[in-house]
Order: structure tokens, then sequence, then C-alpha cells
């Protein structure tokens, strides 16, 4: 260990500053000439095509479409990757209990609320180039680093176990058994993982997760009245009949669900990870508002083939993917339930890769170790150790005979509420913090909307939390 | 063309332009820019992008103001009620009441 790792803060000259300037021409050149590492060629040789496509844009009317499908990725990811499997049978709830109404533009509302956060990590990683862990790590200090990742790796390793979970409902209704549901989703996992490459996870993981659009064909074939759909959206009305208590609940559920932990750790490392700099931030909103556009019109597409469950007086409030999909099959037919269901598969293998990942990030961060997913297996083992790890431990809790999967699912979202506001509170003050930021701290409007939502989402999140634990606080 | 070469035949005006921050020395102003050479790969990464300036530079402890300082407290506080209510829940779902 040499004299910069003892205490790295307390030397003078190594206290990090928000900078631009390029490696070759820093003062610490001539030193970093010889420790150029495999990580820093691959992230390099992602910057030289994106360098490439952006002077090609200029010439071209269209060229910044390349550009642009380069710098595309955690944004999408973090968003159709939030569209898990608990919440695409969420939504399928909400359609089968409320059909069409309230909740159709009350979920593009929530995901517009997503955005204003997610976009905060999208500047803090491109311009710090540092995961989330490690900044609340450097700024705030050990425990709260510690008790950042620890709450972290706790709650995604409770929702990494409802992910496979929904893999296992979702094969259920093409009869494959469990442990080759759960086992064929792993595969698919490490398959991923083990590229060597971050743009190669990435484009895999991106290419899976736009499957969450099976939902919209299983929408078109359940025949909605898009006359109702689009009055829904414009007068958010009918507003959902029946106790007062349960819509409050599921309304609490829905906004303090809309971004959790993992969320704001993940999208900030990828973004570190795939080397994106302050240049890049307009491109990184882009990501993130077409992420969030896509995930909410798969959301109003899931509430939209449950639907026909409504109309036929279906209750499917404790319903699981399996149960959905074969209710719904003599309603919108075979192909449409088989959609469905894959629909379902999709949403836990590409949260189970992103939320895995996320912990990992967020380990090898606080614990200094690699975390990058262009180091090779050998180099950064304890990054992957702590991914492959978690996702095995979840997949084999889910095939463990008679374990009580129900407690599972009952807390973990009880767990991702009240974990937020801590999240939320760094989040806020790191990208108020200028001597991190600089020129790209928080502006006055961004703060307006910043706050108001992470308030919103913390007394949504604190009133379902405490309302699910002590239930007639609120009257249930 | 091996994976540590990168043609630029076509992309000289890219090396030049305001969005390369290239410093190249005459050695790299070739037709190929070469990864297996570090100074292209520095030139293609911000200072603090590099694996090694990252591990000895660190943002240092912010300095807390008196706002900040209650607002970690409160934090503390709402980390232990956080863990009685998990807890609680636990139970609740491990009992549940008829």
């Amino acid at each position: 260990m040499d004299a910069f790792d003892k205490n790295p803060s307390e030397l003078a000259g190594h206290t990090a500053r928000p900078t631009t300037e390029s490696a070759v021409a820093s003062a610490a050149a001539p030193e970093l000439i010889g420790l150029v590492t495999h990580e820093d060629v691959d992230r390099a040789r992602d910057r030289w095509e994106v360098a490439r496509a952006r002077s090609k844009g200029r010439k071209k009317k269209f060229g910044g479409i390349h550009l642009l499908w380069l710098l595309v990725g955690p944004g999408v990811l973090v968003f159709l990757g939030e569209n898990d499997a608990p919440s695409m049978l969420s939504y399928s709830a909400d359609g089968s209990r409320y059909g069409v109404g309230f909740f159709i533009p009350f979920v593009v509302l929530t995901f517009i609320m997503g955005f204003i956060v997610q976009e905060m990590t999208v500047r803090l990683g491109a311009v710090t180039h540092r995961g989330h862990a490690e900044l609340i790590f450097d700024r705030f200090g050990k425990f709260w680093g510690f008790f950042a990742m620890g709450d972290l790796i706790f709650g995604n390793f409770l929702t990494l176990v409802t992910e496979f979970i929904g893999v296992r409902a979702g094969l259920g209704f093409f009869g494959v058994r469990p442990p080759i549901a759960v086992g064929g989703a792993l595969v698919i996992v490490v398959a991923a993982i083990t590229t060597g490459r971050y743009w190669t996870w990435e484009r895999i993981t991106l290419s899976l997760a736009i499957f969450n659009g099976l939902f919209i064909p299983a929408a078109i074939l359940a025949r909605p009245d898009w006359h109702s759909v689009g009055h829904a959206i414009l007068t958010w009305t009918p507003f959902p009949g029946g106790s007062r208590y349960e819509i409050l609940l599921l309304i609490l559920a829905t906004i303090g669900a809309t971004v959790t932990p993992w969320m704001l750790f993940f999208q900030q490392s990828a973004v570190v990870d795939k080397g994106m700099q302050p240049r890049d931030i307009n491109a990184g909103r882009f990501d993130t508002l077409l992420g969030a556009l896509l995930a909410s019109l798969f959301a109003i597409a899931a509430i939209l083939a449950t639907v026909p469950l409504f109309h036929h007086g279906i209750n499917a409030a404790d319903f699981q993917a399996a149960q959905f999909a074969e209710a719904l099959e003599p309603l919108i037919g075979h192909t449409g339930a088989a959609l469905f269901a894959l629909g379902i598969f999709e949403a836990g293998i590409v949260a189970a890769i992103a939320i895995s990942t996320s912990s990992a990030y967020a380990f090898g961060e606080v614990m200094q170790t690699g975390h990058s997913l262009n180091r090779p297996l050998r180099e950064a083992w304890p990054f992957y150790l702590t991914l492959f790890g978690s996702a095995c431990a979840a997949a084999a809790l889910v095939l463990i005979p008679r374990f009580p999967l129900e407690f599972v699912v009952l807390t973990v979202n009880v767990i991702a509420v009240l974990a937020m506001p801590p999240a939320l509170a760094f989040l806020l003050l790191l990208v108020n913090d200028p001597e991190v930021m600089g020129e790209h701290v928080n502006g006055f409007w961004a703060n307006v909307a910043g706050v108001a939502v992470t308030v919103l989402l913390i007394i949504a999140g604190l009133g379902f939390g405490l309302a699910t634990v002590f239930p007639k606080w609120l009257g249930g | 063309m091996d994976s540590h070469h990168v043609d630029i035949s076509e992309n000289q005006g890219a090396l030049a332009g305001r969005d390369v921050p290239v410093d190249v020395s005459n050695d790299v102003k070739s037709e190929q820019l070469s990864l297996q050479d570090p100074r292209a790969v520095l030139s293609l990464l911000e200072a603090d992008q590099v694996v090694a300036a990252k591990r000895r530079t660190h943002f240092g402890r912010k300095n807390l103001s008196f706002g900040t300082k209650a607002l970690f407290w409160g934090l503390r506080i709402y980390v232990v009620a956080m863990l009685v209510i998990v807890l609680i829940s636990v139970y609740q779902a491990i009992h549940p009441a008829h």
C-alpha cells in the first residue's frame, strides 16, 4: 500500500475536484502513462466511438442519431429494470381491479417524477466519474458509506428473490418446471455479465429489456376501448371506486415505489462505467427521458392487458403471473396470455441483471476494489462474486420447498420505501455540492423540482410503510 | 485490424476537433489511433477517469453546516426507527393477525 492509499483525502493535492481536463494534458500524465489499465483501454475505445460519432454528427442531418445510440443505455435500463416482475404484476392488478381510469395518467406522472430524480444521478456520474456509494463514503464518512452499501445490498437481495419468483411464475404458464426456469434465468444473467466489456453487457441487457414491450401486443389483443383510454388520460377519470383506505394505500405505494434505492446507485455507476463525460449530460438526459417514457408506455400496456378481467368481474387481487395469464387466456386468447407471461419473465430477468449489478457496483466502490464491467473476472473477482453471489442466492431461495416467499414479498416493499429517505437526502446534498459538481451544481428550478419530488416521495413512502405496518393509523 | 487499433484515416478532422481533447504528439499523428499507446488512451479520458488517478484522489469530507449536521442526526434517529418498523413488519409477516 503506498502513501496515497492511507489517507488520500488528507494529502495536499490529492483531493478530487470536478474537471474536464484531459488525462494526457494533466500534471499527472507522466505518471499515468505507465499505469493505464485494461479498464482504461476499454473505456477509451468507447470514448473514441463517441468522439467519431460526435464529429460525424455535425456533418450529417441525422448524424446525431448515431451519437444518441452510443450514449443511450443507463437511463433506459434503469427504468425498464424498474418495470420489474412485481411492478408489472402491480400494474396488472390495477387494471384488473379498477379498469381504465385514474391510474393510467397517474402512472405517467410517477415516471415523470422518477425522471426528475434520476436525471440528477446522470449529472453526478458524468461530472464526478464516481459512483453514488463512493461519493457518500468520501463526502459523508464511513458510517454512511457502509450504511448505504449494506442497506442497498440487503434490500436488493430481497428484491432479487421477488424477481426470480416472477421468472418462475411467468414460465410456469408454459409448464416449465421451477428449477429449469430459475436455472435458465441464471444462465442468462451469467452470460450477460461475463462479457468483460461494459458496452457488450449494456447492449445485451438492452436487447432483453426492450421485450418489456411484449405487454403492448397483449394490450392490443385485450381490445381496450381507446376512447375511454384517451378520456382517462385527459381527465384522470373515472376515479377508482371501493375502499378509500385501499385506494390511498395503492396511491402511496405507487408514488413511494417510483424510485427505489437501487435505481440511484445503478444509473450513476453505469454512467461512470460507460465513461460518460459532462459534454454527454444532454444525451444522458435524453436517455433517461426515453427510459421513463418507454417504461410508462409499457406500464400502461400492462394495465390495459388485464382490463378484461375487470369487465368480467374477476377478482385478481392476489394473482401471480401464471394466474393472470391463465385468467386472461379465454378473454384475450392464448397468444395474448402467452405474451403477458413472457413479459413477466422478461421483467424479472432484466431486473435481476440490473439489481445484482447495482449491488456489485456499491460493494466495489465502498470496499475500494475493482468495480467495472470492463474488467475481466480475474481482476475484479469481488465485484463479480457479489454480482453472481446475490443472484445465485436469491435464485436458490426461490427453489427451496416451503420457503415462506410470501414473507419476502410482503416485507420487500416496506424496506424499499423506508430506505428511500436517506438515499434521496444524500442525492440532494451531493447534487447541490459545488465542490463535487462544479458548474453542474443544481440550479434554482432544478432544486424546486428535485426537492418537491423528493419530499413527495418520502412522505408517500413513509405513509405506505407505516400504513402497512400499522394499518389502523390510516383507518384501515 | 486488431482490437487495439482504431482506424482514423477518415477522421483526421475529429482528432483536431474541439470535442476530441487530444494532445497528441507526432508519434500518434498517424492513420491509426493505437490504443496500445497509453498516450492515446489518456487523450480520450478525462484526468479523473483514469483508474490510477481515481485511486489516488478522493473527494474529501464535506464541511457540514449546522443544518446538515441536524439532518444527519435526524437520519440516524430515522434509521433506528426504520429498523424497528422493519422488525415489526417481519414479525407481522411471520405471525399474521387473524
